[in-house]
């Protein structure tokens, strides 16, 4: 009987055999990602009366979710990390100018096929994107992980996902994975490994491939997948890491998955996550209309290099509503420099964008902020009640694409009208 | 020229120092911060409608993504109190008050400008007479009759005179006069700064100094417009202004002359902006951020300074380097320069016009034992997160020159 693909990287990485769904096993992942919060980490450290790591070379430390600091507590919490990252040795150490430690760690080719992935961020599944096994744990977790290199995990059983594709004009991997949570709901693949197949997944880029693989957390995943490919291989050799630097993991053709779906993504329409929940999901024409105060393009889920160059094109020769605020926060800043180098990050500008320092800036509280009876139509990956400030506020989540029309008429728009 | 527009906004033939007259106030500038305070101030006590909503400007720049709710509150009070009385209204992003003020053409020479920031003043740079003057004033006098009372000042001029060297700049002649005339030198006076130095520099380098003067004590400072300045006004407003001028016998109080050829380049060092030294007496003082911006920088020459000293250099590993744009022209001619590009490749990060890290709203909140060099205004303790934490100010140079050397370092060195 075949394997999945998580039941196959994590018997790797936990050096057996194989690794049966429902099995627990003794994982040694192959990196630890904590961001700003790793301060927690340092201190759980120094509870535990050691601090003999088991391998700095597999401790990734990004400073952010709120960068810079405006309160001196924050200051001091960044301090203790870059200070303990001299101290440990710790090379993959990236400052509050980096971005968003998901983007950044995939852009420095430290994220490769076939390694198990464990991150401070429950959207650490996006590491999927690049046929890695991601997921989100805790700050014990991690801690632990640094001293002892292992983490228990119970492998997942699978769901295959196979989405159909070319996707119907004015949509992207953004309405598909609203779509699809809309139909599975937020717990609809609870603890599933979710793997991503079908004719759109061929050939698709990174890009795309990460905002699947974010979203795929909003179902419940324990991790998501779109397995290695030519077109991982090409981003991983773009960024001097060649084919032989990994061993890529694939499922087996008759692996046994508990759970099913589909996106046809020929048919689709723009999507939009209504508040407060992911999974409260709509077809844009029930929504188009709805005044927004503010429009927000940013988060791990879509502020990528591809999605920023989406919105241009739509903001091209348009200017941002009057009394609306458009908030850009590109994820990295090697984002920042191909943004600036083609031009797209003048058309943001000129078009009346707040552009902000490259981070999680609003998706993680770190400004764009509501006041009761706000609106921000989001392209991040949580629209939860209170996420970005007033309980009484709501947000909408949206394609890049949807980002920028809404930002234009002051309402949410379909990004059709703008296509020609 | 102070006492000619306060005669002519007071409806008055002449004025004498001393005098207290009541004038017409052409301009009013509010930030997030006291424009807020000042609206609460309006409505409930005041209660009056208000006279000249078109001459009232309100700048959201110490907030420029607000970061908790009660900022979002604050803006989101803001800009219904803008829409309900019709005021002029810049959003976050679109820079800081002053430059904003400037840029959109609110300012214009021979006017009484007021606020409530306390760099008001810098307005005098335009041929106005500019002062900051507190909140409930704004409310009380400004928003619904149009006015203000002040006492008339008396003049004192500074004439500068030199060329500077190789690695000074006017920015290190404003911190070098903050350091010589001192913290409380001028105390109520109308500084003229004049001079072949002054008359030399290009706008946006005079504006460096009418700035300092709050911090001497001034009640305002000035530069007598000349062809530079029309030139200037005219670039940025279409609407007719009328020019005041000193009369060439005018008397001063004092006049202060002082050669600037021999200036090295400046520090305002910890703990006030008046304790300056040459950037050689702090040369290798540890800093782990540097930051154009603020009302003292974030000017496009500004960046272009910080190309200078970072063309085929990078920024140091140990230290962050933050650009704030004073204003959205800025950051547009900034791309169009190719400065955004070349200062990101360098290693240092943009930020959206805004003050920046001034008084840390939205970022720039140091640790008790970290530093920051910036072309900020003010270096006082607890600004910027801990109050132990310090403060360094001095020109894009040396900023630029310290981001470089991931410490204080002297831009000499680099040029």
């Amino acid at each position: 009987m075949g394997r999945a693909f998580a039941e196959k990287v994590l018997a790797r990485a936990a050096g057996l055999s194989e690794a049966r769904p429902g099995e627990i096993v003794d994982v040694y992942p192959d990196l630890y990602m904590s961001h700003m919060a790793s301060w927690r980490c340092i201190r759980t450290l120094e509870k535990l009366g050691t601090d003999k790591l088991y391998d700095p070379d597999r401790i990734a430390m990004v400073m952010d979710h709120i960068s810079p600091a405006r309160i001196p507590k924050t200051a001091d919490d960044q301090r203790m990390c870059r200070e303990f990252a001299v101290r440990k040795g710790i090379k993959k150490f990236y400052d509050v100018e980096a971005g968003i430690a998901h983007v950044v760690l995939m852009e420095e080719g430290y994220i490769r096929p076939g390694m198990v992935v464990i991150g401070t961020d429950s959207h650490s599944t996006i590491y999927g994107a690049l046929g890695a096994f991601g997921t989100g744990v805790g700050f014990s977790e991690i801690t632990a992980a640094w001293v002892t290199g292992k983490l228990w995990m119970k492998v997942p059983d699978s769901i295959k996902v196979t989405i159909e594709g070319p996707l119907a004009r004015g949509t992207s991997s953004k309405d598909v994975m609203l779509k699809l949570i809309g139909t599975l709901t937020a717990d609809g693949a609870t603890y599933l490994s979710v793997e991503f197949h079908g004719s759109y997944t061929q050939g698709l880029s990174i890009s795309d491939r990460m905002t699947l693989c974010n979203l795929a957390m909003e179902v419940g995943a324990k991790n998501a997948v779109v397995c290695a490919d030519e077109t991982t291989r090409s981003y991983l050799a773009e960024r001097g890491v060649p084919s032989g630097h990994y061993a890529e993991v694939h499922p087996d053709a008759d692996a046994v998955y508990v759970k099913s779906a589909t996106v046809d993504g020929r048919s689709l329409a723009p999507q939009i996550a209504c508040p407060h929940a992911v999974d409260n999901v709509k077809p844009i024409d029930q929504v188009a209309g709805t005044k927004v105060d503010q429009v927000f393009i940013g988060s791990c889920a879509n502020a990528k290099y591809e999605d920023l160059v989406e919105a241009a094109r739509i903001l091209k020769g348009h200017k941002v509503a009057p009394g609306v605020r458009l908030l850009v926060s590109p994820a990295s800043k090697e984002i920042v420099a191909r943004t600036v180098k083609d031009g797209t990050y003048s058309i943001l500008l000129e078009a009346g964008a707040l552009i902000t320092n490259p981070g999680c800036s609003a998706c993680a509280g770190d400004g764009g902020v509501m006041a009761d009876g706000e609106v921000t139509l989001s392209t991040a990956n949580r629209n939860f009640q209170g996420r970005m400030g007033s309980y009484n506020a709501e947000i909408y989540l949206g394609s890049p694409a949807v980002a920028a029309a809404t930002a234009i008429r002051g309402a949410i728009t379909d990004p059709r009208e703008f296509l020609s | 020229m102070i006492e000619k527009i306060l005669a002519r906004a007071s409806g008055r033939k002449t004025v004498t120092p001393g005098e207290v007259v009541v004038a017409n106030v052409d301009c009013l500038l509010l930030h997030d911060l006291s424009g807020y305070l000042t609206g609460r101030v309006f409505e409930r006590e005041v209660r009056r409608p208000m006279r000249y909503p078109e001459r009232v400007v309100m700048i959201f720049d110490h907030h420029f993504c607000p970061p908790t709710e009660e900022g979002a509150r604050i803006l989101q009070e803001n800009r219904s109190f803008a829409r309900r009385w019709g005021i002029n209204l810049f959003d976050c992003g679109n820079g800081n008050t002053h430059h904003v003020g400037v840029q959109n053409g609110f300012i214009r020479p021979g006017t009484v400008v007021v606020g409530s920031d306390s760099h008001t003043p810098v307005h005098g740079t335009l041929g106005c007479f500019a002062t900051g003057i507190g909140n409930d004033s704004h409310a009380g006098t400004v928003m619904p009759f149009g006015k203000a009372w002040f006492k008339v000042p008396d003049a004192i001029q500074v004439r500068l005179s030199g060329t500077h060297k190789r690695g000074a700049t006017p920015r290190d002649a404003a911190l070098w006069l903050t350091g010589t005339i001192g913290e409380g030198g001028a105390i109520y006076k109308a500084l003229e700064f004049a001079g072949p130095y002054v008359e030399q520099l290009d706008f946006w380098d005079r504006w460096l100094f009418p700035l300092i003067v709050v911090d001497l004590g001034a009640k305002c400072g000035y530069i007598e417009p000349d062809e530079k300045t029309l030139s200037f006004v005219r670039s940025v407003t279409d609407k007719p202004f009328d020019v005041l001028k000193g009369d060439p016998q005018r008397a001063f109080e004092a006049v202060w002359e002082w050669d600037l050829s021999d200036l090295e380049p400046q520090v305002a060092c910890p703990p006030t902006v008046g304790n300056v030294k040459p950037v050689t007496a702090v040369l290798g003082a540890p800093v782990q951020w540097s930051e154009l911006g603020g009302h003292g920088g974030g000017r496009i020459e500004d960046f272009r300074l910080a190309a200078q000293i970072l063309t085929g250099r990078r920024v140091h590993p140990d230290l962050r380097f933050n650009l704030v744009p004073s204003s959205r022209a800025v950051f547009r001619q900034a791309v169009r320069e190719g400065l955004v590009e070349k200062l990101h490749e360098a290693g240092a990060t943009w930020f959206p016009p805004s003050t920046g890290s001034n008084q840390a709203y939205n970022m720039g909140a140091m640790t008790a034992e970290e530093a920051m060099i910036s072309t900020h205004a003010r270096n006082f303790p607890g600004r910027n997160g801990s109050p132990e934490a310090k403060m360094y100010l001095a020109s894009a140079l040396t900023v630029a020159a310290s981001a470089v050397a991931g410490a204080i370092a002297d831009p000499r060195q680099y040029l």
